[in-house]
């Protein structure tokens, strides 16, 4: 897949507060990225940098294989933006913001479309200062796809938004990547959604990136944790606890809970069936994304 | 990139009027030149149509306008700062120097208007209440209408110029701060310190304000009979008033250049 976002050793200052500690990153064309961290850890004002709204105090950012700097036109035409808690002028209507937005984009773009696929075909005609959190949310989503972006770079989309609106943005982000394509660069608190929608994720702490891995990969089955469905589960923890390659075994009502110093489940497997137990199944446990999270950032 | 600027100048325009200080402005030089009207009247004899548009001039452009100028140049940027709105903006193909620039054609635009209706409503005035046939003493015609008509007209082109001056400044400042209220504040203090140090100082030719009524002077001395030179005051007013313009924008381009837009 083509390379559409780098970033090259980016750092940022404020003063004596160093927000973003040389970044590197890379984001292909139809990949979607999640951008974790902590509060302060360094997500928006990296998101700034791509969006060009922060400068950089050094480092290089290149999209679709163009200087973001030198080519800003050109670049951020091909994207879209959504900032964290979108502003709008509240005296516009919602469809005078986009109309208002598109022309701003240079393009003669369609805004039926953009409120069409973010519901807010209702609410065109409502000034923007009477919309819920929500919808102005949706707004600003409307206006980062309004131009038909190859690149998306969304901090906390679903931020404000209700269970339904969000599960229906994460779908139709996800169907923008893998229909059109286009790139999705968010941050997010939400590890669900995270899980969702991310290719990848990568965690921040202290402005430095900590944990950068594919979404499946961190996701997987951990075969040092199992759960063994077997009878007689007493006995059965008490064996497996006296083995040095268990860790800890504890009886379940339908079988034992098991932790070993390494991933040998038909090792387990075979024990229990030697020491005359039934063993119905074994179930690896499945990493979280939380567990990832929190190990990228412990400090 | 005059593309993006006539983008960003539309764009800026169709925002323009839907604000209620638009219209305020508009307002407000209508009852300046109201004011003007009622004051010293307008009668056939000759000159006293001249005199009303000499002195209903420069209080529709030279104050009203000027003073809801600076207030709506003001508003142009800082209220964006202040609400996150311009990271829209900005988050669109247009540089910072171009939306800097499309802001102050927005704003040199709103001075036409306003110093379009101070004109035509103290013509309209003049012309229903008046002669305006030319500046007469006891029967001598000592300027004819055409010469008084470029009175008018160069006193009008001329008095634009402090107008994109006090357009600039408020621009710049509204750059700086993301408090309106501060902004507002800020660009009426710099013209009042202006005005009060001017004089202290001897610079009055260098300061743009000076130019806001002394523009007229021409028109004003050929109402009353006299006649007067329009240099070195043309120039003066040009170099003060474009000078300042030129670095104010300038100054205001750079500080969008360095600013880093956060929520």
């Amino acid at each position: 897949m083509e390379t559409c976002l780098v970033l090259d050793n980016v750092s940022k200052r404020y003063g004596r507060t160093l927000a973003v500690d040389s970044l590197c990153l890379e984001l292909r064309r139809g990949e979607v990225m999640g951008l974790l961290g902590p509060n302060g850890a360094g997500k928006s004002t990296t998101l700034g940098m791509v969006a060009g709204l922060v400068r950089r105090t050094s480092g290089r950012i290149e999209i679709f294989g163009l200087d973001a700097d030198r080519r800003f036109t050109d670049v951020i035409a091909r994207m879209g933006v959504l900032v964290e808690r979108p502003a709008f002028p509240e005296y516009l209507t919602v469809r005078r913001v986009l109309k208002w937005l598109a022309r701003l984009s240079g393009k003669a773009v369609p805004v039926d479309w953009a409120l069409r696929v973010t519901g807010l075909d209702a609410v065109s005609g409502v000034k923007v200062g009477r919309l819920s959190q929500g919808m102005r949310q949706r707004l600003g989503i409307a206006q980062a796809i309004l131009a038909e972006p190859e690149l998306l770079v969304l901090d906390e989309p679903t931020s404000g938004l209700d269970v339904e609106s969000t599960r229906d943005t994460l779908a139709f982000l996800r169907k923008l990547a893998d229909e059109v394509s286009v790139a999705i660069l968010f941050s997010s608190h939400q590890m669900a959604e995270v899980e969702l929608l991310c290719d990848r994720v990568a965690v921040m702490r202290g402005g430095r990136l900590t944990a950068c891995e594919r979404t499946a990969a961190v996701l997987s089955w951990d075969f040092s944790s199992l759960e063994v469905l077997c009878d007689r589960a007493e006995e059965a923890a008490a064996a497996l606890a006296a083995e040095r390659w268990v860790t800890t075994a504890e009886a379940l009502p339908a079988g034992v809970r098991v932790t070993l110093r390494g991933e040998d489940a038909d090792r387990t497997a075979a024990f229990l069936v030697s020491k005359g137990f039934q063993v119905r199944g074994i179930v690896p446990r499945r990493r979280t994304l939380e567990e990832y999270f929190l190990k990228a950032t412990r400090p | 990139m005059t593309r993006r600027v006539l983008n960003m100048f539309l764009a800026e325009v169709t925002r323009g009027m839907r604000l209620r200080q638009t219209w305020a402005g508009v307002a407000a030089v209508a009852v300046a030149v109201g004011v003007m009207l009622a004051r010293g009247g307008v009668a056939r004899d000759g000159r006293a149509d001249y005199d009303f548009i000499a002195r209903a001039m420069p209080a529709g452009i030279g104050l009203a306008a000027f003073i809801m100028l600076l207030a709506w140049s003001a508003c142009l940027v800082a209220p964006e700062l202040g609400s996150g709105s311009i990271r829209l903006v900005l988050t669109r193909p247009v540089r910072r120097g171009e939306y800097v620039l499309g802001k102050f054609l927005a704003a040199a635009a709103y001075a036409a208007l306003l110093a379009l209706e101070a004109s035509a409503l103290a013509w309209a005035a003049a012309a229903v209440l008046g002669e305006i046939t030319g500046v007469e003493f006891g029967g001598e015609l000592l300027f004819t209408k055409e010469e008084m008509a470029f009175a008018w007209l160069g006193g009008s082109a001329l008095a634009m110029l402090p107008l994109l001056a006090g357009a600039a400044l408020g621009l710049f400042i509204s750059c700086c701060t993301r408090s309106t209220g501060l902004a507002v504040s800020a660009v009426f203090g710099v013209w009042i310190l202006l005005d009060l140090v001017k004089h202290f100082l001897g610079v009055d030719r260098l300061v743009f304000t000076t130019y806001l009524e002394s523009c007229w002077q021409v028109l004003a001395n050929r109402a009353d009979g006299l006649d007067a030179e329009w240099m070195p005051m043309a120039w003066q007013c040009a170099g003060a008033s474009l000078g300042a313009t030129a670095l104010l924008l300038a100054g205001a381009v750079l500080v969008m250049r360095r600013r880093d837009i956060s929520g």
